[in-house]
């Protein structure tokens, strides 16, 4: 479980001036849980996400992980980057061996166990191309083959498609869905698609426009394993849909989260 | 099978070095001056020299204090570089050091070198060493500063800490950049090498060449010219196979990226 608990950030622009990304934020995420962060480009969203990850402190308030109060990252918390951060001296598969390398497993096993991981996130025989030689969705892949690999309890996911195009987006997530229902791992996902969101999370928390805080938290009840083309015809997944943008138009504090 | 426009482009070095050499001999002709031999007069001298014991000695001394000055240099310069990169307190303090010494002529210093510690090797060694350091230093600097932050939290959520990622992360994603560093470092380490023996002759390469522009071997001092000048093509050719070697993850080998999300 994860807890955020009255979490503010304050940043100095370079004109020196105190900026609040985020205020007073709380937040539970249980365990096994998809939560999607949704929020305008600006709001602290990812801010929040590498609280979380233990890669920026918070000005005021804290995060916990399982109680313990997070200080620094660690392997417990796996991110992926929207700008995926792959190692681009390492081959794939060394990408992927990183991790487990570093928490002292023995190579032949690493190789093993990363071979089995880029195999599910479909990229079998590409196991010895070089970052450079990879489109941007097969990155992504490879990110998020390097981050299992190392068996992190919770997936911290920031923006991971934004920098895709639709139809690798729409692929990756389904198989993001695919591979996730086999461990349920805990997911916190950040991203600025209402669709993505409702189409992915058990919960989606709404941010407002900066200063971020919370609006609404909606809790997605949809059955799984879902399908997209089956959820698109769907009525509930329409309606939370159009109630989210609704929710994002009326506010006036933002705008049309795309 | 090679085509005719590639043959063109491997030739072409050659051709360049054939046609320096052309312009040469046929100026020189026309001048018609003692103190400037023929192309032809010059290369005929490059084997005397190349012959000659004593000579070779001088070279390889050169040598050896260059190789010693740029190792020691390249050693010391990159941790430096890298710290700097990565450290708002240590480039701060370096950076202001770096910038006064960056554009004085580190052969300049030869002569309060030799009044401190003599006209050795120790002094000429020091001097490469000086002249290797501050490219290196800058090129490191530049390339850790670069690091993708993000490249680094990963390391970090794996459970590397500063140091492992210092070495792990920072060191081989600047490596690129640190590469070009030496490349620039070994050009320097050659010409400083040169300068210092102008300045502190006692032996070496430099030394033949302005000993025998005092006697009016003017043959010997263009052979030795075509002599330094080639050692730099190697030594900058050999670098080059290196890193190429080193860094052939960074280059780009497809035109076009693999297309498949």
């Amino acid at each position: 479980m994860i807890a955020i608990d009255h979490v503010s950030q304050i940043f100095q622009t370079s004109s020196r001036k105190d900026h609040l990304a985020l205020s007073d934020i709380s937040l539970i995420v249980e365990d096994g849980a998809f939560v999607s962060i949704l929020g305008p480009s600006g709001c602290g969203k990812s801010t929040l996400l590498y609280i979380v990850g233990g890669f920026v402190n918070p000005s005021q308030g804290a995060a916990r992980m399982k109680g313990k109060p997070i200080t620094g990252p660690g392997p417990d918390r796996g991110p992926v980057f929207q700008e995926f951060a792959l190692f681009p001296w390492k081959t794939v598969l060394g990408n992927v061996m990183y991790g487990p390398r570093q928490q002292g497993v023995k190579t032949a096993e690493a190789e093993a166990q990363s071979r089995v991981l880029i195999e599910m996130v479909g990229l079998k025989g590409f196991e010895d191309f070089y970052p450079k030689e990879l489109s941007g969705g097969m990155k992504q892949r490879v990110a998020l083959a390097r981050t299992l690999a190392y068996h992190p309890e919770v997936l911290l996911m920031d923006e991971p498609f934004g920098a895709l195009d639709a139809h690798t987006r729409t692929r990756l997530q389904n198989d993001l869905l695919n591979i996730w229902e086999r461990d349920r791992k805990t997911v916190l996902f950040v991203t600025h698609s209402v669709d993505e969101a409702v189409f992915l999370s058990d919960k989606v928390v709404m941010m407002t426009r900066s200063p971020g805080r919370i609006r609404e938290i909606i809790d997605i009840d949809l059955p799984r394993p879902r399908r997209r083309t089956e959820l698109l015809l769907d009525s509930r997944y329409q309606k939370y849909v159009v109630d989210i943008e609704r929710m994002f138009d009326d506010g006036g504090e933002a705008e049309l989260p795309r | 099978m090679i085509s005719g426009s590639s043959l063109v482009a491997r030739a072409a070095p050659l051709l360049a070095c054939l046609g320096l050499l052309a312009i040469w001999q046929v100026g020189s002709l026309a001048m018609n001056n003692e103190s400037v031999p023929t192309a032809l007069e010059a290369l005929r001298a490059v084997p005397s020299i190349m012959g000659d014991k004593e000579s070779l000695i001088n070279i390889l001394a050169s040598l050896r204090r260059m190789a010693i000055g740029f190792g020691i240099a390249v050693l010391l310069s990159i941790p430096l570089g890298l710290l700097m990169g990565r450290n708002r307190f240590v480039a701060s303090f370096f950076n202001p050091l770096l910038m006064v010494t960056y554009p004085v002529p580190k052969a300049a210093l030869m002569p309060i070198i030799m009044l401190w510690i003599g006209v050795g090797d120790l002094s000429k060694t020091l001097v490469i060493f000086l002249g290797v350091s501050l490219p290196v230093i800058y090129h490191s600097f530049e390339g850790a500063k670069a690091v993708e932050e993000k490249m680094l939290w990963s390391g970090a959520a794996m459970g590397m800490s500063a140091a492992e990622r210092m070495v792990r992360i920072v060191l081989p994603a600047a490596l690129p950049e640190i590469l070009t560093g030496c490349r620039t470092g070994l050009v320097l380490a050659l010409i400083t090498m040169v300068t210092s023996e102008m300045i502190a002759r006692q032996s070496g390469a430099g030394n033949i060449l302005f000993n025998a522009l005092d006697m009016g071997q003017y043959d010997t001092v263009f052979a030795m010219i075509i002599v330094i000048g080639a050692m730099g093509i190697c030594f900058d050719a050999l670098f080059e196979m290196l890193r190429a070697r080193l860094v052939r993850w960074s280059e780009p080998q497809f035109d076009m990226p693999l297309s498949f999300s």
